[in-house]
């Protein structure tokens, strides 16, 4: 689904973001990437997005080479993707619902569509009651979840998770990333850039690390493991997030864990181009 | 087209949305368009007064005193008629300006009928392009019969000077006031883009084209030009009265009324102003358009 091959980034300051880089990611994969800051993880996820170009090598998605992709043609390729950022990038003067249509809307759904696919999704992520709310009305957590039903909403094949965890408590951050495992069991391929390492190792996905633009470890791909169910106490949230202050008791029925996430609801084809 | 209803309301939302910074661009672009629009206004009615006053500014053309009427009206006006750029040519006799000038100085004239009548006949002549003035009264003075010409050709130059004047004056005020609108409502649509650089760059990230970026900017662009276009069509007829008024209380004069310029000034202010609405619209996104995720937010 993506490959990396011999890719090198150099930034025309003369910082080496990537150094000689090769990874190939399946499709369905759930993969952590992580690495200190400035390890190259976000220039990593750049590549993929094509808002970088790689300083050599190439970089293939979905069977096709990237790097030689017109530009005309990414806003094609960004299709196939759902980007959820560390900062949520909400836009404040938008409804929770708008703000997820937004996605929608862009690429020229019709408002039929729009709102039977907004409704279903904000469902999904638990968020249908708070559909008319301002996003300075939610809690952080919240914030996210409507980030990540914006990047679902055009029911993407691969969903990029930039510090998803970032700007959220500790439970949320488990409940995020649960949601997001709960999208990948549906096929959808997830990669998610974190530097809490503590958050990673309770989930038994692929792990990616990053140090100085080279890879230093890959854990392999799923096939490889045992599945695992995933136990966690609210002590180890607490450890993982020790830095944090004003924790709120978890509340382990506030998301389902056996959400269906399908696409069943997409759109009937109407996710029109231009 | 998919999603210009949608893209169309977005334009239209951000007007009110960045109200201030859009009451400012009109503002500033109305006053261009009034200034514009007076510039044109002055030049038409110059030119107006150039053309009736050329048109009544007739020369005289005196005939050689032994030259009758007959031979005058028969001979002579023919073929002064005949000549370039004459507009009329009127014949106008020795009897006839003896009885002006008993009814103007008094009965000291009264005497000097028929025989004794000292004046020469002559003609009343018209000329179409006073710019031409020297060639025509040249060619009338090649006219056998024709002995002098009453010369006002100071007259003549002063108007047509002040018509280029004003035409070229017009030109470059409307020139550097169209810039500066340019500049106005490009700044203006910068200033909204800026404050809705994260609208960009989710746009950008969810995969919308340069199209779906570009045109609801594009259209508040226009819909500013359009608010300003209206809304200067209506002053500038209140103006226009005014400064007609104004100008008649010193100068008595006779303007081209309003009523036939209104539709030509408001379409042009409309388009105008949408054109440079548009424009200006289209210079401040093209920067944006090549920017990516963090650049877009200033990263």
């Amino acid at each position: 689904m993506i490959t990396f091959t011999n890719v090198s980034k150099v930034y025309p300051n003369g910082t080496k973001a990537l150094n000689d880089v090769n990874i190939n990611i399946e499709k369905g994969e759930f993969v952590f990437i992580v690495g200190a800051s400035g390890a190259g993880k976000s220039t990593f996820l750049k590549l993929i997005m094509k808002e970088e170009e790689p300083s050599s090598g190439f970089i293939t998605v979905n069977e096709t080479n990237i790097t030689k992709m017109k530009r005309r043609k990414v806003p094609y390729l960004r299709r196939t993707m759902g980007i959820v950022f560390q900062d949520f990038r909400l836009i404040d003067k938008m409804s929770v619902f708008d703000n997820v249509a937004f996605a929608m809307r862009v690429i020229g759904a019709k408002p039929k569509a729009v709102k039977k696919r907004v409704n279903y999704i904000l469902g999904l992520v638990g968020l249908k009651e708070k559909a008319h709310c301002r996003p300075a009305e939610l809690s952080g957590g919240e914030q996210q979840r409507v980030s990540l039903a914006r990047a679902l909403v055009n029911n993407p094949s691969i969903i990029i998770a930039d510090e998803p965890t970032g700007n959220i408590d500790p439970e949320m951050s488990f409940e995020i990333i649960e949601l997001l495992n709960e999208i990948n069991k549906q096929g959808t391929t997830i990669i998610v850039v974190t530097h809490e390492h503590d958050l990673v190792q309770k989930f038994k996905n692929r792990v990616i690390e990053i140090q100085g633009g080279e890879v230093i470890s890959d854990s392999g791909t799923v096939e490889e493991k045992a599945e695992v169910p995933i136990e966690i106490s609210e002590k180890e949230l607490l450890e993982m997030h020790s830095d944090d202050e004003n924790i709120t008791d978890y509340d382990e029925n506030e998301i389902p864990s056996s959400r269906k996430i399908v696409t069943e609801v997409f759109v009937d084809g109407e996710a029109g181009e231009e | 087209m998919i999603g210009l209803g949608y893209l169309t309301k977005e334009g239209i939302k951000s007007v009110w949305n960045n109200r201030m910074m859009s009451a400012a661009s009109i503002g500033v672009l109305v006053s261009c368009l009034l200034i514009t629009g007076v510039a044109v206004l002055l030049s038409l009615n110059v030119a107006r007064i150039v053309d009736t006053v050329g048109k009544d500014n007739q020369i005289t053309v005196f005939l050689k005193e032994n030259i009758d009427d007959v031979t005058a009206i028969q001979k002579i006006g023919p073929e002064i008629r005949k000549l370039d750029n004459i507009a009329s040519c009127e014949f106008y006799s020795k009897s006839e300006a003896i009885v002006k000038w008993e009814s103007e100085l008094g009965s000291l004239f009264g005497e000097l009928q028929g025989e004794e009548n000292p004046l020469p006949n002559a003609f009343h002549v018209a000329m179409v392009d006073l710019s031409q003035y020297d060639d025509t009264v040249e060619n009338i003075k090649n006219v056998e019969g024709v002995d002098i010409i009453s010369d006002r050709s100071d007259v003549a130059k002063r108007l047509t000077e002040l018509n280029i004047l004003v035409t070229k004056v017009g030109a470059w005020l409307v020139t550097a006031l169209g810039i500066i609108s340019l500049f106005i409502i490009s700044n203006s649509v910068r200033m909204t883009m800026y404050s809705r650089r994260f609208e960009i760059s989710i746009m950008k990230s969810v995969g919308a084209t340069n199209h779906f970026v570009r045109t609801p900017f594009v259209i508040e662009g226009i819909v500013l030009g359009l608010i300003s276009g209206g809304i200067a069509s209506v002053i500038i007829a209140f103006l226009y009265e005014a400064m007609v008024s104004a100008v008649k209380y010193i100068v008595p004069i006779k303007e081209i009324p309003y009523s036939e310029l209104a539709f030509q000034m408001s379409a042009t202010f409309i388009i105008f102003g949408m054109i440079i609405g548009a424009i200006g619209a289209l210079i401040s996104i093209g920067r944006y358009l090549n920017m990516e995720g963090g650049e877009i937010l200033g990263w």
